[in-house]
C-alpha cells in the first residue's frame, strides 16, 4: 500500500494550510492508498489551520483513501486531539437517498396517517362541541364569547367591504351584457340570486379562512412548539375540549351571521351600480330584488356557510397540531391551513351545487 | 496574569431597568484577556440581562461597557455590528435558525463574514461540529435535535469565526454530567490553545470549580462578590457561602411585580 507522506509546516494557519492541501493534490491519491500527515516540525497551529487539516482528510476519504497523522507534540498535540473527531470517516456519512418505491410508499403511509389523525380530530371535536356539553362534561363558555368577538364582531367591517365590492363588480359585469337588450333591471335578480346561493357564502368563507383559519393554525402551532399543548395533555385536559370545541361552536354561530351580512352587502353593492349607472329608481330596484328572493336560495347559502365554518376550524386546528420544528414550521403550517381551506371551500361549493341543481331538483 | 495591563472588557457602573423594574444596579468589573470569567447568582438576579448588556443586545440606563478600549454603549448600529462579529454568543437554548440545517447554521457567520472559500467553510463546519460532538448531525434540522444537542450546536456556531471572546449562557444546564464535563474540557481547551476569553453564566457548582478563573456573583441586581474560586470558598459574604454550600433560604423569596 502506497503512503503519501506530507510534512506539515512549522506554523499551520489559513495560508500554509491551503498550500498543504494543494501540495497533496499534486500527487493524486488512489483508492486504498493512504495520506500520512507529519506534524514533526509543527510548533504552532490555529483553528483555520485545523480546518485545512479536516479538508485534507475530506480529500483522502473522498478518494476512498486512508488518512493518518503522526509526530504531533506539545500544544499542537492538544490541538490535534481537539479536532480529532473531525478527522474520522464516520462524521462524513451522508443521508442515504431513497428509491422511488420507498418514496411512493412513504408518501402513501404519510397520507394515511394524516387522514387517520384528521378523522380523530373530527370525532373528538364533534363530541366535545355537541355531546360533551349536554352530558355536563364542561365547555369553556368564556373562551367561546371571546372567540365570538374575535372571529365575528371584528370581521364585520372587512367582510362587509369585500362583499360590497364583489356586488358592485358583478353588477358592472352583468349590466354590460344585459343593457344591450334593455334588460338592465334584471341585474337586480342576478345579484340577489348570485349572492344568496353562492357569492356571499364563498366570499365570506374566503375572508374568514384568511383571518380566522390562519389565526387558529398559527395559535395552535405556536402552542405546540412551546410545549403548551403537552402541558395541557399532561394536566389530563383534552385539547379538543379545551381549544377546538369553543372555536368550532363560535364559528358555527358567527359564520351564518357574517354570510347574511355578506348577502346584504352584495345587494347593496349591486344597487349602487343599478341606481347610479343604470339609472333605475331605488324603489324599483329593491322591488325587483325582493321579487327575485326565495327562501330556498337563502337556505342554500346558509347551509353552505355552516359547512365552511366546520371545515375552516378543523383544518386550522389539524394543521396547527401537526407542526414540527420551530418558527419555520409555524409559518409552513399556517400557509398550508389557508391553502387547504380555500381548496376545501371550492370543492364543498361544487358538491353543494351538484346536490342542489341535479340531485334534489 | 497581569490584570491591569490587558483588559478586554470593562463594565463601569452599569445600571439597567426593564420598564420601571430595576434589574442591575451599579455593576463594575473588568475581564482580562484570556480569562474564563464566570457570572453566578440565583435565578432572576440579572445574569442574563448583564450578558445581554455586555454583548450590546440591550442598552443600559446609565453606565458603560468598554470593549478593547471602545465604549459599545455609545456606538451606532454599524459600529456595534462590527464589534459583535468579534463576539461569539451561545444562547441558553441554542438560538438556532429553524429553517436551516445544523451545518448551515454554523456556516452562516462564515458565509456572511468569514472571507473563506466554500470548501474551507465545509471543513470548518465539520471541525466545529465535531468539537462539540455533533459530527454526524450536520444534515439534521434543529427541530430533530434534543435540547442538549441544540445547545452544543449553538456553541459550534458561536466559535465558528474563532472570536476572541465567547459569551456562554448556561452551558451545562440541561446536559447530562458526562456531556457537561466534556463541555467544560472543551471550554478549557479552547481557552488555553486559542486564547479565547470566556464569559460564562452558570449555576453549576462543579463546572464553576473546574473552569472559573474569576467569579462575579450577583444578587438582586447588585454585585456582591468578585474574586477567584478559592476566595469565593473562603468568603464571609453570607449569600456567597450559601451558594457554595448549596443551602436553601429559610423561606422562599417572593419575586415579581
Amino acid at each position: 500500500m502506497t503512503t503519501h507522506r506530507i510534512a506539515c509546516p512549522p506554523t499551520l494557519n489559513q495560508e500554509t494550510g491551503r498550500a498543504l492541501l494543494d501540495d497533496a493534490k499534486k500527487e493524486p491519491v488512489a483508492r486504498g492508498e493512504a495520506i500520512l500527515l507529519d506534524f514533526a516540525q509543527t510548533r504552532k497551529m490555529d483553528a483555520r489551520g485545523g480546518a485545512w487539516v479536516v479538508a485534507l482528510a475530506d480529500y483522502a476519504y473522498a478518494n476512498s483513501a486512508e488518512f493518518r497523522w503522526e509526530g504531533e507534540q506539545g500544544d499542537v498535540a492538544d490541538f490535534v486531539a481537539l479536532i480529532e473527531p473531525g478527522l474520522h470517516p464516520e462524521t462524513r456519512k451522508q443521508r442515504e437517498a431513497e428509491g422511488f418505491t420507498t418514496h411512493v410508499g412513504a408518501s402513501a403511509l404519510a397520507i394515511a396517517a394524516e387522514v387517520r389523525e384528521f378523522a380523530g380530530l373530527v370525532v373528538d371535536a364533534t363530541y366535545w362541541t355537541l355531546i360533551g356539553p349536554l352530558e355536563g362534561r364542561g365547555f369553556r363558555w368564556g373562551l367561546w364569547t371571546d372567540e365570538l368577538y374575535e372571529m365575528g364582531v371584528r370581521a364585520i367591517r372587512i367582510n362587509f367591504l369585500m362583499n360590497f365590492l364583489l356586488g358592485l363588480t358583478i353588477a358592472m359585469m352583468s349590466a354590460a351584457q344585459l343593457r344591450e337588450f334593455g334588460l338592465g333591471i334584471y341585474v337586480a335578480n342576478l345579484v340577489m340570486i348570485g349572492f344568496a346561493r353562492e357569492l356571499a357564502a364563498i366570499m365570506t368563507a374566503v375572508v374568514v379562512s384568511a383571518r380566522t383559519g390562519a389565526a387558529i393554525a398559527a395559535e395552535l402551532a405556536t402552542m405546540k412548539v412551546q410545549e403548551e399543548i403537552d402541558a395541557l395533555q399532561g394536566m389530563g385536559l383534552n385539547v379538543s375540549q379545551f381549544l377546538v370545541a369553543p372555536k368550532l361552536l363560535a364559528l358555527l354561530v358567527v359564520m351564518p351571521c357574517l354570510t347574511a351580512l355578506g348577502m346584504l352587502a352584495g345587494i347593496a353593492g349591486g344597487s349602487v351600480w343599478g341606481v347610479l349607472v343604470l339609472e333605475i329608481r331605488l324603489d324599483a330596484w329593491l322591488n325587483q330584488t325582493l321579487s327575485a328572493a326565495t327562501l330556498d336560495d337563502i337556505w342554500q347559502g346558509m347551509a353552505k356557510s355552516l359547512a365552511f365554518a366546520v371545515v375552516i376550524v378543523l383544518i386550522g386546528c389539524h394543521n396547527g397540531l401537526r407542526v414540527r420544528g420551530g418558527s419555520r414550521g409555524v409559518g409552513l403550517m399556517t400557509t398550508r391551513a389557508v391553502v387547504m381551506d380555500i381548496f376545501a371551500i371550492v370543492v364543498i361549493d361544487m358538491m353543494f351545487a351538484t346536490l342542489f341543481y341535479y340531485v334534489l331538483e | 496574569m497581569n490584570m491591569d495591563k490587558d483588559i478586554i472588557i470593562e463594565v463601569k457602573n452599569l445600571t439597567a431597568h426593564y420598564g420601571e423594574t430595576l434589574v442591575l444596579e451599579g455593576i463594575s468589573f473588568n475581564v482580562a484577556r484570556g480569562e474564563i470569567f464566570v457570572i453566578i447568582g440565583g435565578s432572576g438576579c440579572g445574569k442574563t440581562t448583564l450578558l445581554k448588556h455586555m454583548t450590546a443586545l440591550l442598552h443600559p440606563t446609565t453606565g458603560s461597557v468598554v470593549y478593547d478600549g471602545v465604549d459599545i454603549t455609545l456606538m451606532d448600529e454599524d459600529q456595534r455590528s462590527t464589534i459583535q462579529r468579534n463576539l461569539g454568543i451561545a444562547f441558553q437554548s441554542g438560538g438556532l435558525f429553524n429553517s436551516m440545517t445544523v451545518g448551515d447554521n454554523v456556516a452562516l457567520p462564515l458565509r456572511e463574514y468569514g472571507n473563506a472559500d466554500e470548501h474551507l467553510i465545509q471543513a470548518i463546519v465539520r471541525l466545529k461540529l465535531s468539537m462539540v460532538g455533533l459530527g454526524a448531525a450536520e444534515h439534521l434540522m434543529p427541530g430533530e435535535l434534543s435540547g442538549g444537542m441544540r445547545k452544543r450546536a449553538g456553541l459550534a456556531r458561536a466559535i465558528a469565526l474563532d472570536p476572541p471572546v465567547i459569551y456562554f449562557d448556561e452551558p451545562s444546564a440541561g446536559l447530562d454530567p458526562i456531556m457537561a464535563s466534556g463541555l467544560d474540557d472543551l471550554i478549557l481547551n479552547l481557552n488555553r490553545l486559542s486564547g479565547i476569553t470566556f464569559i460564562i453564566v452558570t449555576h453549576e457548582l462543579e463546572s464553576i470549580r473546574k473552569i472559573a478563573h474569576r467569579i462575579l456573583m450577583l444578587d438582586q441586581g447588585k454585585a456582591i462578590f468578585l474574586g477567584t474560586v478559592e476566595e469565593a470558598l473562603r468568603s464571609d459574604v453570607p449569600r456567597v457561602r450559601q451558594f457554595f454550600e448549596r443551602r436553601a433560604d429559610d423561606f422562599i423569596v417572593q419575586r415579581g411585580a
